[in-house]
C-alpha cells in the first residue's frame, strides 16, 4: 500500500509540472529552444568588438576569439561526420586550404567579391566532398582514415606546388560593395559559425539526422530499415567539407597570410586537434564540440597567454590538451558534454529521491 | 640510361628500409590491438632525441646510442598498453585510436620541454664516414653506368634484412608467433583457446616502438632534419604502404612499404625526359594518386582478403 503511494507520489513529482507553467519556467523552456540559446550566444560574443573599443577587452583577444570559432566551423561539421555517421576522416586540413586558395586566387588575384569567393568555395568543396563520399562507400574503418589522410597530403602537396606562400590585402576585399576591417570580419565569422550551428542543429534533429545515425550504428540495419546509404553517407562528407572549406575561407579573411609548407593549418596536426576537440567535447553535443574548440585553440591565446608560466613553456599547453584527450577517452568516453549531462542527471535525480524520501518520511510519522 | 634508372631506384633504399620497419610496426599493433598507431612517428621522434642526446653528451657511436633510444621505445609501448589502454574504462577501437592521436599531441609538447627547442641535432650515420675519412658512396659499375649507393643506405638495408626476417622466422615458428597470429585473427578466440593476449599485445607494443626508434635513427642518420614532427611523412608513407599491402597479412605491407618510395622515385626520374622536366614539383602529389586509384579498386589491399560482414 504504502509503495503504491510513493510510486503515484513519485509520478505526481516528476510529471506534474507541464500543467501549471509559471512565468519562471515559461522561461527556462524559451531558453530550452536551440534557437534562443544561439542568439544569446550570437549577442555574447558579438559584443567582444564593441568592448575592445571601449578599452574592456584587448583587440588580440577578440582576434583569437574570432580564430577560435574558425576552429568551431570546421569542428561541428567533424561532429556531424564523426558523432552521427560515425565516418572518421582524417582529412580535414585538406579540405581547409581548398578555401583558403580560393579566397587567394579569386580575391587577390582576381578582386572577386566576398559572396562570389564563399559559392565557388562552397561549389568546389562541394564536389570534392561527393567524391570522397563515394570514396566512403568502398572503404570502411580505420581504411578510410588513412585514406583520408592521404587525400589531405595529395591536396596539401598540391597546393605547395601552385604557390607556397599566399596573401590576402583586405583593401581587395568586399562584401556587398564595402571594403570591411577587422570587426567586420569578426562579426562575419560569428554569423557564419551562428548560421552554420543552427542548421546542423536542426539536421541532427531532422530525419537526416536520425537517418545518419542509423547508418552509424548498423550500415546493414539501417539498410534494410530503407534507407539509402549512398545519399546519407555522401551528405555527411559533402557537409563536413563544405564547413572545412568555409573556416578556410574566413581564415584566409582573418590571417591574411600563410606560408603553406611550414604552416601547421594544413597539416594533420589540425585534423587530429579537431578530432581531439570532437572527442573532448563529446562527438554528440555541438555545445561539447565548441567547448572542445575552445580548449585546444581558443583557451591558449585567450587565458593562457596571460599567465606567465604558459608563456614561457608554450610547449606545456600541446601536452595538456594530448593528457586532456587521453585522459577523457580513458574515463570519459562521451566527453565533457556526457560529464556535464551525468552532473545534471545526478542532481535532477538527488532532488527527486530526497521529496520521495521526504514523503516516504511523513508516510512513516503516520 | 637504364643505369641512370637503376640508381634512382636504389637511391630509395633507405626510404624503403624506414618505411618497411615503420609499416611492419603499424601493422602488428593494428594486427594484435585492432587500433592503428598514429603515434609511431611521434614515438619514433622521441627516441631519436634520446639517442641524439646520448650521441652529444656521451661521444658513444650510433649503434650503441641506439640501444637506450630502443629501450625508452619499449617503455614508451608498455606505458601506452599495459597502463592506458588496459585501465582505461571504456576504450573501444576508436578510443584506442584517439588515445594514440592525444600522445601525438604529448610528444609534440612534452619533446621541446625535456629536450629544448633544437631543430636540429646533429646526427651521425651507422657508418660515420668522415671520422674513418673515407667515401662515403659505393659506386657499382653495371650497365654502361654508374650506381651510386651510399653506405649508411646499405648498413641500414642489411640491418633491416635481418631484423625483418628474424621477426618473420618467429612470427611462423616461435610459439609467440603462434599467438600473435592466433591473436591478430581474433583476440576473443585466442582468450578462449588458452593464449595470454595480455602479454601478445604488450610485446607488440614495445617491440612496434622499438623498431620505430631505430627506423627514426636510420633516416635521421640519412641526413633528415630532426623536429618533432620528422617522421610524418614516413608515417603517413607506411599507413599507405599498410594499406596497400593489406592489413590482413604481415608481408603485405612491407611489399607496399617497397613499392612506395620505388614508385616515387621512379616518378621523380621521368624529370630526366624533357617532357616532363616539370614533374618534381608534383612528384609527391601523383605518387598519391596512383595509390588512391590502385586502393580504390582493390579496398583491401593487394594481399588482402575479403571480409565478410555478419549482420
Amino acid at each position: 500500500m504504502t509503495d503504491l503511494n510513493v510510486k503515484q507520489e513519485y509520478l505526481r513529482l516528476t510529471y506534474s509540472d507541464h500543467h501549471k507553467a509559471s512565468a519562471d519556467e515559461k522561461v527556462k523552456k524559451l531558453l530550452c529552444i536551440p534557437l534562443t540559446q544561439y542568439l544569446i550566444f550570437t549577442v555574447i560574443l558579438g559584443i567582444f568588438p564593441l568592448l575592445a573599443q571601449m578599452g574592456v577587452l584587448t583587440s588580440s583577444f577578440v582576434f583569437a576569439i574570432g580564430n577560435t570559432m574558425i576552429y568551431a566551423i570546421m569542428a561541428i561539421g567533424f561532429c556531424l561526420l564523426m558523432g552521427y555517421s560515425g565516418l572518421a576522416s582524417l582529412g580535414t586540413a585538406g579540405f581547409v586550404g581548398i578555401g583558403a586558395y580560393i579566397a587567394y586566387y579569386l580575391m587577390q588575384i582576381y578582386g572577386a567579391p566576398f559572396g562570389i569567393a564563399f559559392i565557388v568555395t562552397v561549389m568546389v568543396s562541394l564536389l570534392s566532398g561527393v567524391l570522397v563520399g563515394f570514396i566512403s562507400l568502398r572503404i570502411e574503418g580505420i581504411y578510410l582514415a588513412i585514406l583520408t589522410l592521404g587525400l589531405s597530403e595529395i591536396l596539401r602537396n598540391t597546393f605547395i606546388s601552385l604557390k607556397s606562400t599566399i596573401k590576402l590585402d583586405m583593401s581587395k576585399v568586399r562584401l556587398f560593395g564595402v571594403k570591411i576591417g577587422e570587426e567586420q570580419v569578426y562579426l562575419l565569422i560569428l554569423a557564419l559559425f551562428v548560421l552554420l550551428l543552427w542548421i546542423t542543429s536542426n539536421l541532427i534533429r531532422s530525419p537526416i539526422g536520425r537517418a545518419l545515425l542509423s547508418v552509424k550504428n548498423s550500415t546493414s540495419a539501417a539498410q534494410a530499415m530503407g534507407i539509402n546509404l549512398m545519399k546519407y553517407r555522401v551528405l555527411a562528407f559533402v557537409i563536413s567539407t563544405v564547413y572545412a572549406a568555409i573556416a578556410g575561407l574566413m581564415y584566409m579573411m582573418l590571417l591574411r597570410n600563410m606560408t603553406t609548407s611550414t604552416s601547421t593549418l594544413l597539416s594533420l596536426a589540425t585534423s587530429l586537434n579537431i578530432l581531439g576537440a570532437v572527442v573532448i567535447g563529446g562527438a554528440k553535443s555541438l555545445w561539447g564540440t565548441t567547448f572542445g574548440v575552445f580548449i585546444i585553440y581558443g583557451l591558449q591565446s585567450t587565458l593562457l597567454s596571460k599567465v606567465p608560466f604558459f608563456v614561457e613553456n608554450p610547449a606545456f599547453i600541446t601536452m595538456m590538451t594530448g593528457l586532456l584527450i587521453i585522459l577523457i577517452v580513458m574515463f570519459f568516453p562521451g566527453g565533457v558534454a556526457q560529464m556535464a549531462g551525468n552532473l545534471v542527471q545526478k542532481r535532477k535525480n538527488g532532488t527527486i529521491n530526497a521529496q520521495v524520501q521526504r514523503r516516504v518520511d511523513s508516510y512513516g510519522r503516520k | 640510361m637504364f643505369a641512370a634508372f637503376l640508381s634512382t631506384v636504389c637511391g630509395s633504399l633507405l626510404s624503403i628500409c624506414v618505411t618497411a620497419l615503420s609499416a611492419f610496426s603499424v601493422t602488428i599493433i593494428f594486427r594484435t590491438s585492432t587500433t592503428a598507431n598514429f603515434a609511431q612517428g611521434s614515438v619514433a621522434a622521441f627516441g631519436c632525441y634520446v639517442v641524439a642526446t646520448y650521441l652529444n653528451q656521451w661521444g658513444i657511436p650510433v649503434y650503441l646510442g641506439v640501444l637506450p633510444g630502443m629501450i625508452a621505445g619499449v617503455l614508451i609501448g608498455l606505458f601506452i598498453d599495459l597502463v592506458v589502454f588496459r585501465k582505461g574504462r571504456h576504450v573501444g577501437e576508436l578510443g584506442k585510436q584517439i588515445i594514440t592521436m592525444g600522445f601525438v599531441s604529448l610528444f609534440y609538447g612534452g619533446i621541446p620541454l625535456l629536450f629544448g627547442n633544437p631543430e636540429f641535432i646533429p646526427f651521425e650515420p651507422f657508418y660515420n664516414t668522415t671520422k674513418a675519412s673515407v667515401d662515403s658512396n659505393v659506386v657499382l659499375n653495371a650497365f654502361g653506368g654508374e650506381i651510386v649507393l651510399t653506405k649508411h643506405a646499405l648498413i641500414s638495408a642489411a640491418i633491416t634484412a635481418v631484423v625483418l626476417a628474424a621477426l618473420f622466422l618467429l612470427l611462423k615458428y616461435s610459439k609467440w608467433g603462434l599467438g600473435v597470429r592466433t591473436t591478430a585473427s581474433s583476440e576473443f578466440t585466442a582468450e578462449l583457446v588458452g593464449i595470454n593476449t595480455h602479454v601478445i599485445t604488450a610485446i607488440s607494443w614495445a617491440l612496434a616502438c622499438a623498431l620505430g626508434v631505430l627506423a627514426a635513427v636510420m633516416y635521421a642518420g640519412g641526413g633528415a632534419m630532426i623536429n618533432t614532427s620528422f617522421m610524418g611523412t614516413i608515417q603517413v608513407n607506411a599507413f599507405l604502404a599498410c594499406i596497400l599491402g593489406g592489413f590482413s597479412t604481415f608481408y603485405g605491407p612491407i611489399v607496399g612499404a617497397v613499392l612506395i618510395p620505388v614508385l616515387s622515385n621512379c616518378v621523380g626520374f621521368l624529370a630526366n625526359f624533357p617532357a616532363f622536366s616539370d614533374i618534381s614539383r608534383w612528384q609527391m602529389v601523383i605518387v598519391y594518386i596512383l595509390l588512391l586509384v590502385i586502393i580504390l579498386i582493390k579496398p583491401q589491399g593487394l594481399f588482402g582478403k575479403k571480409v565478410v560482414k555478419k549482420v
